[in-house]
């Protein structure tokens, strides 16, 4: 992952209340939630994320094969 | 501004569900019929092209995939100058309906990947069940993630620890 996309993740787990992050220069530093709910949240969210994106990407895949699948003429075998 | 960034993920409607300490769920419904979604998920050049988003900059060296019971499937990642692999068996196959496999990289245990299919009026709901070994190995285990992403993560919470 790039670094571009790791801070958006930290700007997503920075709204959600999961970490907090502070600027000294030109270095930001974060601190997570103390409580081990916060910190299994956190995890949850990026799983989230993560198949989201995947699942974004399948929409595409399954567009076109449903595109395909009219243009032969719809023959199903369901 | 500040919920429009968080709240844009959710608009796909993906939602992860941790079911217990060993359990966690995803579903997600998709604009498609079972026989297509199932297809997605069974055809190595169709599944290769979804598992892994662009937008991780990433590109499998090779998927893959033997899709019937006691078939193999081995997926292979470039990381940190080597490779990862992701390797198990498919234990029940049945068409458009129900995928499940053995996730055997890790090395708590083994991770066991529930996939169920329900079509309904054209549409597919899509539950995918992940049942791990171990608590610690939900946490802090690979499986089903993205090694840059989840590697990276794991650091990045490791350092603020």
């Amino acid at each position: 992952m790039t670094l571009t996309g790791m801070g958006k993740h930290i700007r997503v787990l920075e709204q959600a209340g999961l970490v907090i992050t502070e600027k000294i220069g030109r270095v930001r530093t974060c601190k997570l939630g103390q409580r081990k709910l916060e910190e299994e949240a956190a995890w949850i969210e990026a799983y989230r994320q993560l198949w989201a994106a995947r699942y974004d990407e399948l929409d595409n895949v399954l567009e076109e094969l449903k595109q395909k699948e009219y243009a032969n003429g719809n023959v199903s075998e369901q | 501004m500040e919920t429009s960034a968080s709240s844009e993920p959710a608009a796909n409607g993906t939602q992860v569900v941790r079911k217990s300490d060993v359990e966690v769920e995803v579903t997600r419904t998709f604009d498609a019929p079972a026989h297509l979604v199932f297809e997605a998920w069974t055809t190595a050049e169709l599944f290769k092209r979804w598992w892994v988003p662009k937008s991780f900059g990433l590109n499998l060296l090779s998927c893959e995939m033997d899709v019937q019971v006691g078939g193999q499937y081995r997926l292979v990642f470039p990381h940190e100058g080597s490779t990862m692999e992701f390797f198990g068996t498919y234990l029940e196959v049945v068409p458009n309906t129900r995928l499940v496999w053995t996730n055997d990289e890790g090395e708590a245990g083994v991770t066991i990947t529930t996939v169920t299919f329900e079509e309904t009026e054209g549409k597919t709901q899509v539950v995918m069940h992940d049942l791990y070994p171990t608590k610690e190995a939900v946490n802090f285990g690979s499986t089903n993630a993205m090694p840059e992403t989840f590697s990276q993560l794991d650091e990045l919470l490791d350092s603020l620890r």
